[in-house]
């Protein structure tokens, strides 16, 4: 579940990414405004991908053997994170996938999310 | 969703948004959330008076459903393209860049699209017409908060919003909306205007506050938002508008043209305070990594 405080904090002081950083081949480093900083896995931000697709499919459920396409089998990899208008980021990933918009508040209340699985 | 799963949604990608009007220095888009508030009267006029300062301006007009640039700036023509660089060449009016849905489609002919087709045809007037270097460009938004505005706050890089309001409660309620909106997108609002604000009669010199009045300095204030000032209500500026000359040429010594002109100062302050403030996002350029 996504912090709703996280996601209400991030939009109320518009805390914004001033440097992103890719932390060795599997992580990924934004630091923010306020100075926090962020450590995602690729893995982590292609599982949670916001988009409408990537969403529904999560709640299918899974079946119990997969067959997967050869590009399908790679982890994940970005090949770019550009902005989207001044509020979020769009990540091209290696297997095509391009439509997930991942806005500051849900990378902010992502990155909660992971340190708390982390703790677990 | 999960990385070992069969992507269906491979398939579904779009290409990454193209960088649009990297020649533009200031984009302003003037917004409401209720429609009738005279958002383009504002829009055309403040666009005027920027371009009297001796800046390079253009005017965008958004309203794919209801364009009213070509009859308030006077022009029937249609844009043409450029062979050489495959893009529209904007029409030339008072000193002004202009695109609109209005110069493209027949003035009796309804648009009946559904959004994505908005979509395209907005960022078509962003990416595929020649507006050059500019020191602005005005984007006269449609009402509310949907598939247009939506589009332009996600592709285009928007240096601030105005609203514009008039002062009573039904539309200070959608205004409310718009900036809402615009905060949650992170645009910077640069101040709100209120129009039809007060009415003064020309024989008894009284003045009327027809709609009410102070509301929009009122939201500003609970909102935190500057006030950029309020504009009254003036025959000429209809006259004006429906004659393809906008006020402020119209009738330049008018009180709606002096309140527009200080409307428009107000904008340049919040604009230089804001841009003062604003760095790029950074971006990141993975290719290779990890491969």
């Amino acid at each position: 579940m996504i912090d709703e405080q996280a996601m209400t904090l991030a939009t109320q002081t518009t805390i914004e990414p001033v440097e992103l950083k890719a932390d060795g081949p599997d992580r990924l480093l934004i630091v923010w405004s306020d100075g926090r900083r962020s450590v995602f896995t690729w893995g982590f931000l292609r599982e949670h991908c916001p988009c409408a697709m990537c969403r529904t499919e999560a709640e299918k459920p899974k079946p119990l053997l997969m067959v997967l396409k050869p590009q399908e089998a790679q982890p994940p990899r970005p090949l770019s994170m550009e902005p989207v208008g001044r509020y979020a980021y769009h990540i091209t990933w290696n297997d095509g996938h391009t439509s997930g918009i991942y806005s500051f508040e849900r990378l902010l209340a992502l990155a909660q999310q992971q340190d708390t699985q982390k703790r677990l | 969703m999960s990385t070992n799963q069969p992507g269906p949604s491979a398939s579904f990608g779009t290409p990454p948004p193209p960088k649009l009007l990297s020649g533009v220095k200031n984009i302003i888009a003037v917004a409401s959330g209720k429609g009738g508030v005279g958002k383009s009267t504002v829009a055309v006029n403040l666009a005027m008076v920027l371009a009297e300062t001796g800046a390079s301006v253009g005017l965008l007009d958004t309203d794919i459903y209801g364009p009213s640039l070509p009859l308030m700036m006077g022009i029937c023509e249609r844009p043409t393209g450029d062979p050489r660089t495959g893009l529209l060449t904007p029409l030339e009016k008072h000193g002004l860049k202009l695109m609109s849905m209005g110069f493209i489609s027949d003035e009796k002919t309804a648009v009946i699209w559904r959004g994505p087709m908005v979509h395209k045809m907005i960022t078509t007037f962003m990416g595929q017409v020649d507006w050059g270097t500019l020191d602005y460009l005005v984007m006269d938004l449609p009402p509310g908060t949907g598939d247009a505005q939506l589009t332009i706050t996600q592709t285009a890089p928007l240096t601030g919003a105005v609203i514009v309001t008039t002062p009573q409660d039904v539309s200070l309620i959608d205004a409310r909306k718009g900036l809402l909106m615009f905060q949650q997108v992170n645009v910077p609002v640069l101040g709100i205007v209120e129009n039809m604000s007060y009415f003064v009669c020309d024989e008894c010199n009284k003045r009327h506050e027809i709609f009410r009045h102070g509301g929009g300095r009122r939201a500003s204030e609970e909102l935190g938002i500057p006030f950029l000032g309020e504009v009254p209500l003036d025959p000429r500026v209809t006259l004006g508008g429906d004659q393809g000359a906008p006020v402020v040429t119209f009738a330049p010594d008018s009180p709606a043209s002096q309140a527009l002109r200080d409307v428009a100062r107000n904008l340049i302050v919040q604009l230089e305070a804001t841009a003062a403030q604003r760095i790029p996002l950074p971006t990141l350029n993975l290719t290779g990594i990890g491969k």
